[in-house]
């Protein structure tokens, strides 16, 4: 229920809110403009009609009703002076002249004295033109004149000619607020109607947006949210100690982000978003989202990666292992407790945005100092760039400092066996391989440790001489496109396949295997492993965090 | 990491002003939607009422201008029109001047006192509905309901026993209907007073406080449209929270 508000607020929100914008806008100018400035009868005069005494009139109303028996109503005014009598009829209206019986005329200079009479402003008279009807008086269609004063406020004034008759005063503040209506009434026929389809479909909606807003509230205020003294939430207590906590909604239960394991004897009950963001062994085994539950003494929170922290590395060296392979040193201030084989995120400023590029550190744990084999990307193809992470890292100098966050990964050394440990690395897969086995090789009791190396060519085998020194690893480097002139007279052909060769000889469940490469070599060892019937837990792999 | 703790930030923002200015952006649909949804020809009860005016009874020998001007020297305005008094359609002189509203007998120019029969005659000639049933009839003189504009009084207020319980209100000295008003009128002005928060007068549309809510629902807004950014989602999310 709570979930279907959350969802019907957000949608409904992003339809109407530019709707809500402009009633906000419009709303906020009648406030400020108020109805005498939206009028545009800023000028206009307050008129008292002549005494009829003082009014030439020659016909005598009972003549005029002779003259039209059938008149439901005749009526005797005064227009600037002159008798006028209206004569309404059941299906017209007549205006005549009071001195003659004669329909009554308006010519432009009377028009123009019936328009000067009902203004009051500071301006003079600039213009007259004869119209017929005007889009500024919405129900006025018939004959008459349109005055404009020479005035601060552009003032016109729309005389009928039928009856004599002032029918609107306009001017630009009247224009302005006429599309403060247009916009707040949602109506562009210029009608000031508010009962029409559009408005009534973003009245549903904006009716809907605010009473399921409503419902949030006091699901909020029934949780205590506005509570002073109310505990945290997990989230909240996790974000206010610095804790590696994500979270993209900020609290709502909607992104799922925040999971956290509770170990206590009484887990608070799943909420409805958590049933729906969590599968029902994630709950059973204590996940929550931390966003859903406030602090409790009797529960104890785990983080998802408890070690994660964002370090400041700063660049110690920086050396060409091959032609497109840099290893790059940094050193931390901070100690980072990570394990072989996992990785760091690097944040690294690209525009206005920071993108998160994924390395594995590439010797075996050490807290200060930290290695990476960053493989330079060149541009594939004229027009395509090279690779962002990498072109930023292999640009900076020697003290540079950048932002990194981790550790992450579960790419490690399997628990202590009696089985061979052979590692399949091809290009960039060399650094975790190159930690895993460093680790390996520092144990009490070292395992027997097998290593086949992928290349293209002699000069990207990295660290070949490392690998060739060591007595403990049984290291088979392998060339896919080794040419005449390189004289190469070790493995050739693709890494997986001379693997396969070797396999035959090998009893594959005495095996703990370690892959990492760049997709295509991963993706093929993979099939191999799987038709030589390698038992699949005892495969690990990288693949880069793609 | 420090862009999603500004989330939580913005969320609690908008919690908060959603408790003070939100509630009054529930309090501006609902009274919108009515105001929206009710037509406005109805509201104005145009469907309560009729045009009750007839030709001037044939064979009227209406009093020369000059004799009514004679008696009535500071008439501005001279209408000869009819008015149903007593069963009877009588030709009447009605006239408008610096001494007020006056109604004449057109024939014999003698000055016609509207009676409380003759206003119950006449608003129910006016209401439109079948079978008229009037409830009550009140002579108002001060303490106008809020419903009707002051400077209308003195005034008759005839009230009838319907659906939408329909008063109408006529001039005392014309008998013409100034003013009608129903249950659903009474709403819209109820909303309309809820809309413009003017809480007094039903006019005032230059409040301070008016305007203090509409920049703080503003604000509301903006949270909300970071919020927006933060959660909305287009890819759909699997059930069980598998990605």
């Amino acid at each position: 229920m709570m979930r279907f508000m959350q969802w019907l607020h957000r949608w409904v929100s992003l339809i109407l809110v530019v709707q809500v914008l402009l009633w906000l806008s419009s709303g906020l100018f009648f406030a400020f403009t108020g109805h005498h400035g939206m009028s545009g009868h800023q000028y206009l005069e307050h008129q008292h009609p002549a005494m009829l005494t003082d009014t030439e009139t020659t016909v005598g109303i009972e003549t005029v009703y002779a003259n039209y028996p059938q008149a439901k109503s005749i009526e005797l005014a005064s227009v600037m002076g002159v008798g006028q009598y209206i004569v309404t009829l059941a299906d017209k209206t007549l205006y005549l002249d009071a001195t003659s019986g004669q329909v009554w005329r308006t010519d432009a200079t009377l028009a123009q004295e019936i328009a000067l009479a009902s203004y009051s402003g500071p301006g003079s008279f600039e213009s007259i033109a004869a119209v017929t009807g005007s889009d500024e008086v919405v129900g006025w269609d018939a004959k008459g004149f349109r005055v404009d004063m020479a005035d601060d406020l552009n003032t016109r004034i729309y005389v009928d000619a039928a009856s004599g008759q002032v029918v609107e005063h306009r001017n630009t503040p009247w224009t302005i607020a006429d599309w403060a209506f247009k916009l707040h009434f949602m109506d562009y026929s210029g009608e000031r109607s508010f009962n029409h389809l559009l408005i009534w479909s973003a009245g549903l909606l904006a009716l809907w947006f605010s009473l399921s807003g409503l419902i949030l509230l006091g699901r909020n205020i029934a949780q205590g949210d506005f509570n002073p003294r109310r505990k945290p939430t997990l989230l909240e207590h996790l974000q206010n100690t610095q804790q590696p906590v994500a979270s993209s909604c900020g609290g709502g239960g909607t992104c799922g982000l925040c999971k956290v394991t509770l170990h206590g004897d009484q887990l608070p009950q799943p909420t409805a978003a958590e049933k729906a963001m969590l599968s029902p062994a994630e709950i059973k085994a204590g996940l929550r989202l931390s966003c859903q539950h406030r602090v409790n003494d009797s529960v104890k929170v785990e983080l998802p990666n408890n070690d994660v922290a964002t370090v400041e590395l700063t660049l110690a060296a920086k050396r060409q292992l091959t032609p497109s392979i840099v290893e790059l040193t940094f050193s931390s201030e901070r100690a980072i407790d990570y394990a072989a084989g996992q990785f760091l995120q690097f944040r690294i400023p690209h525009q206005e945005q920071v993108l998160t590029r994924h390395y594995s550190v590439a010797t075996r744990p050490n807290p200060q100092q930290l290695v990476f084999t960053v493989r330079q990307m060149p541009s594939p193809s004229e027009g395509v760039p090279p690779g962002i992470g990498s072109s930023y890292l292999c640009q900076l100098a020697i003290a540079d400092t950048i932002e990194a966050i981790g550790p992450f990964g579960d790419f490690l050394l399997t628990d202590a066996n009696a089985r061979t440990q052979l590692f399949i690395g091809g290009g960039a897969g060399i650094a975790p391989l190159r930690a895993l086995l460093q680790t390996e090789q520092t144990a009490e009791s070292p395992r027997d440790c097998v290593f086949f190396y992928g290349a293209r060519h002699r000069s990207e085998l990295c660290y070949r001489d490392e690998f060739e020194q060591h007595t403990g690893i049984n290291y088979t480097p392998v060339l896919s496109e080794a040419s005449a002139e390189e004289q190469w007279q070790g493995e050739t052909g693709f890494v997986h396949q001379v693997v396969e060769k070797w396999l035959q000889s090998q009893n594959a469940a005495n095996l703990d295997i370690y892959v990492c490469g760049p997709p295509p070599m991963l993706k093929a060892t993979m099939a191999m492993l799987a038709a030589a019937k390698v038992p699949r837990d005892q495969i690990r792999f990288d693949d880069f965090g793609i | 990491m420090a862009q999603h703790q500004r989330s939580s930030q913005w969320r609690i923002w908008h919690r908060w002003l959603s408790l003070i200015f939100g509630v009054q952006m529930v309090i501006w649909t609902i009274s919108g939607a009515y105001m929206v949804f009710f037509q406005l020809d109805f509201i104005h009860g145009d469907h309560l009422v009729q045009d009750i005016s007839a030709p001037v009874p044939a064979g009227t020998n209406a009093a020369p201008l000059t004799e009514v001007l004679q008696q009535y020297p500071h008439s501005q305005t001279i209408a000869l029109e009819t008015r149903w008094l007593d069963q009877q359609l009588t030709a009447v002189y009605k006239l408008d001047g610096h001494q007020g509203q006056a109604l004449i007998n057109a024939e014999t120019l003698v000055p016609i006192t509207l009676q409380e029969s003759h206003i119950r005659e006449l608003a129910n000639r006016y209401y439109a509905l079948e079978e008229p049933t009037i409830e009550s009839v009140v002579y108002l003189t001060d303490n106008p309901p809020t419903e009707l504009n002051p400077a209308l009084l003195p005034i008759w207020q005839v009230n009838y026993d319907d659906f939408g319980n329909t008063s109408l209100y006529l001039s005392e000295t014309t008998g013409e209907m100034l003013v009608k008003r129903h249950t659903f009128w009474r709403g819209f002005d109820i909303v309309w007073m809820t809309h413009i928060m003017d809480y007094s007068e039903r006019v005032d549309i230059e409040t301070w406080w008016l305007k203090a809510f509409i920049i703080g629902t503003f604000i509301l807004m903006i949270t909300g449209a970071v919020l927006l950014v933060y959660t909305i989602s287009f890819k759909k999310k699997k059930p069980g929270g598998e990605q």
